[in-house]
């Protein structure tokens, strides 16, 4: 595996570490968040995820990835493949061989405001 | 010399002055006139050459008067102030000068006139106003370029099967056109440009045909199903005096009933219905009228199904413990029934399709789940435009107004329901309103997740929204882009808290369409709030100009992306196709640099602006702000910032 692809793996595992899937994660190294953010930016997926991971839509919804609980194979797949009306970023697509999918930019904010105003 | 010069001038004013005493108007012709008048004073009057295919009273005088004490257009005023329509949007224009006065003067600004920059702006307004008050506005443009520019208005009416009374001015003889703009502005067939999507139109040709007309074009447009009418009216016939008045007689608009589904074939839905172990209720266009979410409440309540709103117009209860609209691909999915109630794409509702390089499709129902359409498209469409949607096969196909249907399909569907299906229907009840709450629960927290990013959350907008309106009798008319947080957490609870969509998704219905429902929502009181978005107010931002003149109050939230997104995301969607990266996919997409000021745009349209908020804790300080403006009775914009979607 080159490093590139290690970054992938890696970076994607990210998200077996907020989701809690102990089985992988026990095994997963730790990834760059931040080189994470930057390609989520650069090739597009917050166009119809957001910036903060919190879903949107293009043609159909387009799910929150903030704290998925996707397994590894099955996020992969679907980056590389594209469901429905979702572009594929297969490998030949620049950048993507790291294409990560960080939590920690993903993750909610806390706090008891909010809250008020949902209480209705 | 200058004195006697002056007493000379004065003098010969004098002389002027006592020539126009003696003489009446004819002294007021200019010294040309008067010498050729004195050359040929015996010249024979003008030949009128007669109109065949015109009534006696569009005949102008033999003589050459300068006044007259009638009008065609007064009459035809008399005949609009019959038909219940209180407001004629317009942009001015000289084809119809004759029956615009008429209104002003005649009939005292009656209907009341609506100043519109744009066509497409009085078009839109009509629209949406339609949709709230339950009749329709009227709508009066220049035939031939003013036509031109309300067309995609007329079209987004025609898909949303909203009733527009529309009319357009024509001068249909040749010799009565003044060189130029006359005749570029003229034809023969002006309504050939609108008739694919128009349902019925006319160029009466005298002013007893005038009458039967409108009235006609009035109960055609309100019969479901609904949609825009067209009457072209010459300017002669609205400006000649009347030859005789008492030939003229104005028909009584009766009553207009909708139809309603076959009693049989409502019989047999009611019996597919109650032995349906998981039926859902899927509805579009349904709610013509207030009753119409009562109506559907007492359906959905006494069968304990499903209802996935498709939100075309106000159908059903947002917190409505059987509204499983946040989990439509579950229900559908697990159906045995489905009743699609005035649909409008039902093929798009029960499939889902694959935008790839080979477009491909897959059913989201189970096989042998039975289908039953009850609306009233299939009772008239036309062929060129293709806003029917695809063929999807039905099992039972029911012909008729969907909201009328409904209390003969509950009544059937109480006869059948015995205490083994009640009781079954109780537990699918509890179950389903379970799963409501849960996907309630879970949209609140899928709203909190980027909460004070910057650019702003559309959940943070949408929920700093709420938290200013929700203790008013509020009104979301517009929702540009439809999102979806206000459909997942507001209490949609009354039928006028959503006014649908454009219908014919062409850009620049938000801003009028919301204005002209706030202008039904004014008398009541309520706070009509549109988010609307960036590029679909550019296409129409004179709207804010028609509100501020109107004293419109009404609260345009900006969803400023600072782009046309969706046409971003298929240019990345084929970016990836050819592996080239996004890089370029701003170009031809984006509205920036310079990025729009949609704040101080709206001051210079007289309307209260505030933004660009980027800062998420801004936002509802501004908001409130901007309310106070509006339950003043005035509209106001806020700019804000936003994610993309």
């Amino acid at each position: 595996m080159n490093k590139f692809n290690r970054g992938l793996v890696v970076a994607l595992g990210l998200l077996m570490f907020g989701a809690g899937e102990a089985a992988w994660s026990q095994t997963a190294p730790v990834g760059d968040a931040a080189n994470g953010k930057r390609l989520y930016l650069a090739v597009g997926c917050f166009t119809c995820h957001g910036r903060s991971g919190q879903g949107g839509s293009y043609n159909y919804p387009a799910p929150a990835l903030a704290e998925t609980k996707l397994p590894l194979e099955a996020f992969k797949t679907f980056l590389r493949v594209g469901p429905k009306d979702m572009p594929a970023y297969t490998e030949s697509v620049p950048r993507t061989t790291r294409l990560p999918t960080s939590t920690h930019f993903c993750a909610r904010s806390r706090g008891g405001a909010r809250q008020k105003i949902f209480r209705s | 010399m200058r004195k006697k010069f002056l007493n000379q001038s004065i003098v010969s004013r004098r002389d002027f002055l006592k020539g126009v005493t003696l003489t009446g108007a004819a002294a007021l012709t200019t010294p040309a006139l008067s010498a050729r008048a004195q050359q040929s004073p015996t010249r024979e009057p003008a030949k009128v050459v007669p109109q065949p295919n015109l009534a006696a009273e569009t005949q102008p005088s033999p003589k050459d008067p300068a006044t007259q004490s009638s009008s065609g257009g007064d009459f035809m005023a008399e005949v609009l102030n019959t038909l219940d329509i209180d407001y004629l949007a317009m942009n001015c224009a000289s084809s119809f000068r004759g029956l615009h006065e008429a209104i002003i003067n005649h009939t005292r600004n009656k209907p009341e006139i609506l100043t519109c920059p744009h066509e497409e702006i009085a078009v839109s307004m009509a629209q949406g106003y339609a949709k709230i008050e339950g009749k329709p506005m009227a709508m009066i443009c220049h035939g031939v370029v003013g036509l031109q520019h309300a067309t995609m208005a007329i079209y987004n009416s025609w898909c949303d099967r909203v009733p527009v009374y529309i009319m357009i001015g024509n001068i249909v003889e040749a010799d009565k056109r003044a060189p130029g703009a006359e005749w570029v502005h003229s034809a023969i067939d002006p309504a050939a440009l609108v008739r694919d999507f128009v349902k019925w139109d006319d160029q009466p040709a005298s002013l007893q045909h005038f009458a039967e007309s409108a009235v006609r074009a009035y109960k055609v447009a309100m019969t479901p199903p609904m949609a825009p009418v067209l009457l072209s009216l010459d300017a002669e016939l609205q400006e000649n005096p009347i030859a005789d008045r008492d030939r003229l007689r104005i028909p009584k608009l009766a009553k207009v009933v909708p139809p309603v589904g076959d009693s049989g074939a409502i019989a047999e839905a009611a019996k597919l219905l109650v032995a349906a172990q998981n039926p859902v209720v899927i509805c579009d266009r349904m709610s013509r009228t207030p009753a119409g979410m009562a109506r559907l409440m007492e359906l959905a309540e006494t069968l304990q199904c499903a209802v996935v709103d498709q939100a075309g117009r106000m159908n059903f209860p947002s917190r409505h413990p059987l509204n499983q609209g946040a989990r439509r691909g579950a229900v559908v999915g697990q159906a045995d029934v489905v009743l699609a109630i005035e649909m409008n794409d039902l093929w798009g509702s029960l499939n889902s399709f694959s935008d790839r390089i080979v477009r491909s499709s897959r059913p989201n129902f189970k096989p042998g789940t039975k289908i039953i359409t009850l609306g009233s498209r299939d009772l008239y469409m036309k062929a060129n435009y293709q806003d029917f949607g695809r063929f999807n096969e039905v099992d039972l196909a029911i012909a008729g107004d969907g909201e009328a249907s409904l209390p003969a399909l509950t009544e059937q569907v109480k006869r059948l329901t015995d205490a083994n299906r009640k009781s079954a229907f109780e537990a699918r009840g509890k179950k389903l309103a379970e799963a409501h709450h849960a996907a309630r629960e879970q949209a609140k927290a899928d709203a909190t997740i980027g909460w004070d990013a910057s650019p702003i959350t559309t959940a943070r907008m949408c929920a700093e929204l709420y938290a200013q309106i929700k203790a008013e009798d509020w009104s979301l008319v517009g929702n540009g882009i439809r999102i979806t947080w206000p459909n997942r957490l507001w209490n949609f609870d009354k039928s006028y808290r959503w006014n649908g969509g454009s219908g014919g998704a062409g850009i620049g219905y938000t801003a009028p369409a919301s204005t002209g429902a706030a202008l039904a929502n004014k008398k009541h009181g309520r706070i009509s709030v549109a988010i609307q978005g960036d590029g679909d107010l550019m296409f129409v931002p004179g709207t804010l100009w028609t509100a501020a003149h109107h004293r419109i109050p009404i609260l345009y939230v900006v969803h400023n992306n600072r782009a046309y997104h969706q046409e971003y995301m298929y240019l990345q969607a084929m970016a990836n196709r050819h592996s080239r990266g996004i890089t370029n996919a701003h170009i031809g997409t984006t509205l920036t640099d310079p990025n729009i000021d949609y704040a101080t745009v709206a001051k210079g349209f007289g309307v209260y602006g505030e933004g660009p908020i980027t800062d998420p804790k801004d936002l509802g300080p501004a908001l409130k702000r901007a309310v106070a403006v509006v339950k003043r009775g005035e509209p106001a914009l806020v700019d804000v910032v936003t994610d993309p979607r």
